[in-house]
């Protein structure tokens, strides 16, 4: 009888908790989570004060001399006396080599992105993977010295003829497909198939003849190009392109992944083929995806400091034409690495205000880019999975 | 469109996309290539009887016995140069002064590269400067000097249309009659005997600290600032980051709350680099003055602060990847919730986290634009553990750049930045690879 007793007793002490222990473990469990809640507001919380402390940097310069300079004066002389300070040709610089490098890795990243997902086998897949994770996790000084001292001296010694070829290798297989697609287009209509095929040769002749000196005249006249030097905006250009593939790559690839299975197939079985489906079925449905993928790579070209700051030339105007992608030009990025140095000295004065001012400018961008890119892949997962 | 259009379509698609990616390949070896192939050279290289007297005489390296000899070897036809030398000169003193005038300034050219070439000359006062003490050490540099001590340099701009082009006159040309003339061909000839190339493997390149701003020496100090940085970056943000992934997969209720914690988290993965910098520079170093001016602490808080949303995003899906019934059979069991989280979800999700972790490593490693204006500085040795808090420290990313830039000497000293900057790819490839195989495991191990 004591026995079975003591068993009872010692049974619930070992399974059934005291109110006073519960009560302990209950405050710990609400201040657990209070601390957990607590570190995971941490992150809005530092977003915050980056605004907060840039903005209370900024402020003062708009307060000392206006909003009209800096957005529309190109007169960039901070250290004079009476000093300038016109950003436009800075603001402008940097969208210059965004557009330029956007140019670049657009393309390549949607096209790439499509043959990761949609082309290529998984065993491929595998090896591709790490090649793009690669060339994202190269330090971006890397990448700078690489402009620097390779590319720069490459485009400035052999600009022209870099350039010819680079035309005639990407330029003319593009133009042959176009010859050889609208010699179709124009003879698919002819009924008889002997006068259609005679007809089709004629124009992909003709065609080929014009694509041909087409070809040849651009390609001799970007040859006897004169590069005056090496560190301008199509030189970062093509390393900032380099940089915004990854991202481009891989939040465009989700974005197919993201597209079910049954678009593809009823698309293969009204009889399209893989181009044809990736054209007019995939591209259409990740749209926006793909959209928010560009906007994500962009803003990493347009927030890259180092490259720009090596090898863009850092001159402050605006070139001659307005698209002359082989002069010199400065970013907003760079000007802020390049000035805090000396604008330091001076807390307090506009020199050492304007450049938080332009910090503003590059966060208030990113920030709205990445709201925009949220909301979209949010659209997007709500569309697709069918709500 | 006709059929066969429509497979040449389709087969030319798909080229392009192949296409594609064989130029991201290319790209990646385009950049890597030519930095390891120059980067090894700062380690593996033709040293010369210079690298050895510096060695000797800065480090305290090498066997000294050995390079007495090797300098006596090399001393018996350097003489003779000097000789020719001052031979000359006594040949200039008896020149009438219009023709002494001419002469003057091309021997001073002649002096000037051989003492570049050689080190420096018998009876000329001894330098200030380190770098100016030796002659070329390396066999490739010697190399150029010595092409530039036996041709002259000139523009030939007759053409105003194009670019100018330069060209190369022998000197000995231009010292035709005059004793000197015999100078040139004998350092054609006996430059192997009075430089004395040797294959070197130069470990201290590693090892050691710099001298005369980067002429000789190493980049320890730079290798060890990058790890301080790094491994300081990593030592807030990591346990912050593992912990905010715990709340936002396993304790936050969808809502507008966790949506705005979503948005702030995508939005701090998306400021530019530099304005983290900025941010260093006016919060923690003017505001909360962590430091009196620029600080491996500020620059490491700097760089946990940008890494954190990576951290936070990859630790979310390894947690997420966790499979529910590990949860479910934990929870079964009467364990409570953050028993579970403890005992089961993290160590299954550790190393997918452990992943993520690795790759913000290597990106707090080799970002630059956030420690400008909080860490970096261009010239310094290796700092202490317990000088972390009010000093500045040189760090891979930020020296790879001054180097390269805004050294007075850059174009002197390419060996040394490709030596860098192969170093820091090597480490940041190293924690990415190590990623990459982790993952691999980790999607093995899932699979079953």
């Amino acid at each position: 009888m004591a026995v079975e007793e003591s068993f009872t007793n010692q049974r619930s002490t070992a399974f059934v908790i005291s109110a006073r222990k519960r009560a302990i473990q209950k405050v710990g469990k609400t201040f657990g989570e209070a601390l957990l809640l607590v570190i995971a507001s941490f992150v809005a919380i530092v977003v915050l004060f980056i605004f907060y402390f840039v903005a209370r940097d900024a402020v003062p310069y708009f307060q000392i001399r206006g909003f009209s300079e800096f957005f529309t004066s190109t007169d960039w002389y901070p250290a004079d006396d009476p000093p300038a300070f016109g950003a436009l040709s800075i603001i402008y610089g940097s969208l210059m080599v965004t557009v330029g490098s956007a140019l670049l890795a657009v393309p390549m990243g949607i096209i790439a992105a499509i043959c990761l997902s949609d082309i290529l086998p998984f065993s491929i897949r595998q090896y591709a993977k790490p090649v793009i994770e690669m060339l994202a996790a190269i330090p971006s000084v890397a990448y700078g010295f690489f402009a620097l001292v390779v590319l720069a001296p490459l485009l400035q010694n052999n600009g022209g003829s870099i350039l010819m070829w680079a035309w005639w290798i990407i330029v003319a297989p593009f133009m042959t497909l176009v010859v050889v697609v609208t010699a179709d287009l124009f003879t698919s209509r002819i009924a008889d198939r002997k006068s259609r095929n005679r007809f089709n040769y004629v124009l992909t002749a003709l065609f080929g003849i014009v694509t041909i000196f087409i070809l040849y005249f651009v390609g001799t006249a970007l040859s006897k190009l004169q590069i005056l030097s090496g560190t301008n905006a199509l030189n970062v250009s093509i390393i900032l392109s380099f940089m915004a593939l990854p991202t481009i790559v891989s939040v465009s690839e989700d974005a197919l992944q993201a597209v079910g299975r049954e678009l593809r197939e009823g698309s293969y079985a009204l009889g399209a083929t893989r181009a044809e489906t990736i054209v007019n079925v995939l591209l259409p449905a990740a749209s926006s995806g793909i959209l928010a993928a560009v906007i994500l790579g962009v803003m990493r070209a347009l927030g890259e400091t180092m490259v720009v700051w090596m090898a863009s030339g850092n001159s402050a105007h605006i070139p001659q034409p307005w698209f002359n992608y082989l002069e010199s030009v400065r970013t907003l990025t760079a000007t802020i690495a390049g000035d805090m140095g000396e604008a330091d000295q001076v807390t307090g004065s506009a020199r050492y205000h304007v450049l938080f001012a332009m910090g503003l400018l590059l966060l208030v961008i990113s920030f709205i880019s990445n709201l925009i890119s949220e909301r979209i892949v949010v659209r997007q997962r709500k569309i697709l999975s069918g709500n | 469109m006709n059929l066969r259009t429509r497979k040449l379509l389709d087969r030319s698609f798909t080229a392009l996309g192949f296409g594609s990616l064989v130029v991201m390949a290319l790209a990646l070896l385009v950049v890597i290539v030519p930095i390891a192939v120059k980067g090894i050279g700062a380690v593996f290289f033709t040293g010369t009887i210079e690298h050895r007297k510096m060695l000797s005489a800065e480090f305290h390296t090498g066997d000294p016995r050995e390079l007495t000899s090797e300098a006596a070897a090399s001393e018996r036809y350097r003489a003779n140069i000097y000789s020719m030398l001052s031979g000359f000169e006594g040949e200039l003193d008896r020149m009438d002064p219009e023709k002494k005038a001419e002469y003057k300034n091309k021997y001073g050219q002649v002096k000037s590269s051989l003492q570049a070439l050689l080190g420096p000359l018998p009876g000329e006062p001894a330098p200030m400067l380190t770098r100016f003490k030796y002659g070329q050490t390396r066999w490739d540099k010697a190399q150029e000097k010595l092409h530039d001590l036996l041709y002259e340099t000139k523009w030939d701009t007759s053409n105003p249309n194009a670019m100018s082009t330069e060209y190369f006159v022998r000197r000995a040309e231009s010292f035709k009659g005059t004793s000197l003339e015999k100078l040139f061909p004998y350092v054609e000839q006996n430059i192997e005997k009075m430089m004395l190339p040797k294959f070197t493997f130069y470990s201290g390149f590693i090892t050691e600290s710099s001298v005369d701003s980067h002429f000789f020496g190493g980049i320890w100090p730079e290798i060890q600032g990058t790890f301080f940085l790094a491994f300081g970056a990593m030592l807030f943000a990591f346990p912050l980051g593992v912990i905010a992934a715990i709340y936002f997969t396993e304790y936050a209720k969808p809502g507008f709350f966790n949506s705005m914690l979503r948005s702030a988290n995508s939005t701090l993965a998306g400021v530019p680099s530099i304005v983290f910098g900025m941010f260093g520079l006016a919060f923690f170093i003017n505001t909360l003055k962590v430091s009196d001016s620029k600080s491996v602490i500020a620059g490491s808080l700097t760089l946990a602060i940008m890494i954190l949303p990576t951290i936070i995003r990859s630790a979310e899906e390894a947690i997420l990847a966790v499979p529910k019934t590990y949860k479910e059979a934990s929870l079964s069991l009467g364990s409570t919730k953050w028993n579970t989280i403890i005992t089961v979800i993290l160590p299954a999700a550790l190393p997918g986290i452990l992943t993520g972790g690795v790759i913000s490593l290597g990106r707090a490693a080799g970002e630059t634009a956030p420690i400008i204006f909080t860490a970096a500085v261009s010239v310094g040795s290796a700092i202490g553990l317990a000088d972390v808090f009010n000093s500045p420290t040189p760090a891979l990313s930020w020296n790879i750049y001054n180097l390269a830039s805004e050294h007075e000497a850059a174009g002197e000293l390419r060996h040394v930045q490709y030596g860098m900057v192969l170093a820091l790819i090597t480490v940041v490839l190293l924690l990415n690879l190590s990623a990459i195989i982790l993952r691999a495991r980790i999607s093995k191990k899932l699979k079953g």
